[in-house]
């Protein structure tokens, strides 16, 4: 039957009208893989809630993304479609994603003609493109092409119909794939996205959040993994500004637009910071603080259904991470500490941070909690004699009450 | 709420939220003054009327002003246009490292450009060494630029003692005076005061933001740093705002009128504050004979940044350093100019006042400043 070309949902020169997304590791998970995949889609569908309504579906390893009806405005234009790209990319779980055109016809010459709208479109968001190659894949057996002759006769009219590109088969600047199934696609660029596994696949983990560089990152970390986010922030108004509490309001913004929605707990730190500066001794407040700290973070990780905390910790960076203070930090709190950033270099800690985007914002100048209350010289080898001597005179358990009921406030991110 | 916070900006007064609330609605008066048809020349007129009664409280002729954008417009406009229109005027430029940003970062740029700037060291009250500008001042010497009153300390320039070492050493040198700060609070009669030049700006008489003027003597040349259709003698392009202009005389008729009262009311609370604070183990940065508008003082144990927080909880108001840089997380160097310890710097805060301030607001400020060092001061063991 020849069918005349069908075309469906193209608005102008609009050459895109679906993304394709490649699934990665969930793939290779065995009789859990549709636990995984689904977790996948709805976090899909969570961020991409903004972009108007989208019918997500997958078909083996790959999800697709489109209009649920015409007239989506993202799949208007090539600017708005390379956003929700953009967005998908940093599903967790999505090891790529391409802007893709979907169409249906059973002809050749169908098939030349959406490639040449879809190689148009695409020129547009890439004018330096100047040579290119086709390769194709045929699972329609029944269309009357192989795949060798559907990429002459596709790579040829493109050729014709675009001076400006030549073919290079060894080095192009882009490949153009048409590939042949129940319904066709055309599509060339790839996007990386940022692997890892479906957030909500690994249970949920408390960030003790600061507002510096390594705390956004480690919640980056950990929710690669798929673990869900809640995080926690100690304000110390007015030793700390608001402006120093919207900067990590900020910074959960962004640590969410990868992990999902979360709550940011803040604490009302500044009656216990003063209790403690004034009754234990100046070189072992910085141990204390984050004795108290995890454990009020504890509190309210168990409330939440969290089953771990996660700090940005990176051993030997600062008086608090040395092998000792870690482990008298450490022994106030059931919970495990995951500390993804442990082993890591502050340079690569700073890479990561500027590829999730959240360098800019983790260096605003604003004070923060850590740094108005600190001695010069912190001990850096704590024993437990001296913890015990400096908490002697603290009520820690009616601080670390105080912390989660006192003024706490609960900020949906 | 108490607003110790003037010398960064004032609330707008009644006049001129009438003078703008009027004419914003008028059937005619947002014509261009510009425009040769009837309403643009009833604007013109209306804006010629603007500028004599500016420059008759100012005491300087119509001729002698223009409007700018603001303060900072004026300064750039001054020590470039002057220095770009007399080649022949000399090299050099005397100023210090206590002037606002807007001179600072101008005499910068002047520099690069080959001018050989001079900054003459302030004592510890602000002032400039009169020995040194003695020194400083020769045949090559172009212009001379000050502040009336700084606006961090509230320091007085000493100008009769500057103009009179200008007179003796280089008479043809000129003199940029920044009125910024002094301008509704000390008497400014330009015609007595021996200047060639002078910037003043709105938004800190309780005018409002966007409108500014500078002071040229008349016979001065100077390059226009805003270029286009030639308005205002070609000095300041740019289509006339006569909405702003009357802004700005509004806010200086009543500033004008108004300034004894206020002058004597600001003394008092500040005598009181200072006397206060002093009680309290202040210190105060501000000299002896600063202008009572601008109190100085740093607050042992609390940051600069952490003070203003907690007065903020209060509802008061105050600034670190200069508030258009309270983002940088440096000191202010106008402090450590006048030879303020670095860690006495970062304590202090600027109260600043207007004629709307209260003794009781002064009262209330100390009392809440009790509790806060009750509260928030840490108390290291």
């Amino acid at each position: 039957m020849r069918s005349t070309i069908f075309i469906w949902s193209r608005r102008g020169n609009m050459s895109t009208n679906v993304i394709l997304a490649r699934m990665g590791e969930v793939t290779l998970k065995g009789l859990n893989r549709g636990k995984f995949e689904a977790q996948l889609k709805n976090n899909l569908k969570y961020r991409l809630r903004d972009f108007g309504k989208l019918k997500i579906y997958q078909s083996q390893s790959r999800i697709y993304i489109e209009a649920k009806e015409e007239g989506n405005p993202v799949f208007e234009n090539e600017k708005s479609a390379e956003q929700i790209l953009h967005a998908v990319t940093q599903v967790f779980g999505i090891v790529s994603a391409s802007l893709a055109y979907k169409f249906n016809c059973d002809d050749i010459e169908g098939v030349q003609e959406n490639a040449l709208t879809y190689v148009r479109g695409f020129l547009q968001l890439h004018p330096e493109y100047k040579t290119f190659k086709v390769e194709s894949k045929r699972g329609n057996k029944r269309f009357p092409m192989k795949s060798p002759e559907i990429c002459d006769y596709v790579g040829g009219y493109i050729l014709e119909n675009v001076p400006s590109l030549t073919v290079n088969v060894k080095e192009p600047d882009f490949i153009l794939h048409v590939e042949i199934r129940d319904d066709n696609y055309v599509y060339a660029g790839k996007t990386m996205g940022h692997r890892g596994l479906p957030v909500g696949t690994s249970g949920k983990g408390m960030l003790l959040l600061s507002g510096g560089i390594d705390s956004p990152v480690a919640g980056y970390m950990m929710a690669s993994r798929g673990m869900q986010l809640d995080a926690v922030y100690f304000h110390s108004f007015p030793y700390t500004s608001d402006q120093a509490k919207q900067k990590v309001i900020d910074l959960a913004r962004i640590v969410s637009r990868f992990s999902g929605k979360m709550n940011l707990y803040v604490v009302n730190f500044t009656k216990i910071q003063l209790d403690m500066v004034k009754n234990s001794p100046e070189d072992m407040i910085t141990i204390t603080m984050r004795r108290v700290m995890l454990q009020i973070a504890e509190q309210l990780a168990l409330k939440t259904g969290c089953g771990c905390l996660i700090t940005g910790e990176s051993l030997g960076q600062v008086a608090s991470q040395t092998l000792e203070a870690i482990n008298i930090t450490n022994e106030v709190v059931k919970l495990p500490i995951l500390r993804p950033l442990i082993g890591m270099d502050k340079e690569a800690t700073c890479d990561l941070s500027r590829k999730i985007g959240a360098f800019e914002t983790s260096i605003l100048p604003y004070e923060d909690c850590c740094t108005v209350f600190v001695a010069k010289h912190p001990k850096t080898h704590p024993k437990h004699e001296d913890i015990e001597k400096a908490e002697a005179n603290l009520d820690i358990a009616g601080m670390v009450n105080d912390g989660v009921t006192q003024g706490l406030e609960v900020i949906e991110i | 709420m108490i607003y110790f916070d003037n010398s960064a900006t004032t609330k707008p007064c009644e006049a001129v939220a009438d003078v703008l609330s009027r004419e914003i609605r008028s059937e005619d008066m947002w014509a261009n003054p510009g425009s040769i048809h009837k309403i643009g020349v009833k604007c013109d007129k209306a804006y010629k009327d603007a500028l004599t009664k500016t420059s008759a409280l100012l005491g300087c002729k119509a001729s002698e002003i223009v409007f700018t954008s603001c303060g900072t417009e004026s300064t750039n406009t001054a020590l470039r246009g002057y220095l770009a229109a007399n080649k022949r005027a000399g090299k050099t430029v005397i100023s210090t490292r206590t002037e606002h940003k807007a001179t600072l970062e101008t005499l910068a740029l002047l520099e690069s450009e080959g001018y050989k700037v001079v900054y003459i060291d302030v004592d510890r009250d602000g002032k400039p060494l009169l020995d040194q500008l003695e020194n400083a001042v020769n045949e090559d010497t172009a212009l001379l630029s000050f502040t009336h009153v700084n606006n961090e300390t509230g320091s007085i320039l000493p100008l009769p003692e500057i103009t009179a070492i200008r007179d003796r050493k280089n008479p043809s040198a000129k003199i940029y005076l920044d009125c910024v700060q002094s301008l509704g609070k000390l008497q400014i009669d330009l015609s007595k005061m021996n200047v060639d030049m002078a910037g003043f700006s709105g938004h800190k008489i309780h005018s409002v933001k966007g409108v500014g003027v500078l002071y040229v003597r008349d016979g001065i040349r100077f390059a226009p740093l805003v270029r286009g259709g030639g308005q205002q003698e070609g000095r300041r392009s740019g289509t006339l705002s006569l909405l702003l202009a009357d802004a700005f005389t509004a806010a200086l008729e009543e500033a004008v009128s108004k300034r004894e009262d206020a002058y004597k009311r600001v003394s008092e609370i500040n005598s009181y504050l200072r006397e206060e604070l002093i009680k309290r183990n202040a210190v105060i940065n501000s000299p002896e004979d600063a202008l009572p508008f601008v109190l100085n003082v740093a607050f042992e144990g609390f940051q600069s940044e952490t003070m203003l927080h907690c007065l903020e909880i209060y509802d008061i108001y105050v600034s670190t350093v200069s508030a258009c840089s309270s983002k940088s997380k440096k000191v202010s160097y106008v402090l450590t100019e006048m030879g303020v310890r670095r860690e006495l710097a970062a304590n202090s805060c600027r109260l600043s006042f207007s004629r709307y301030n209260t003794m009781e607001e002064a009262k209330i400020f100390i009392e809440k400043l009790d509790e806060i060092y009750d509260l928030y001061l840490v108390k290291k063991r």
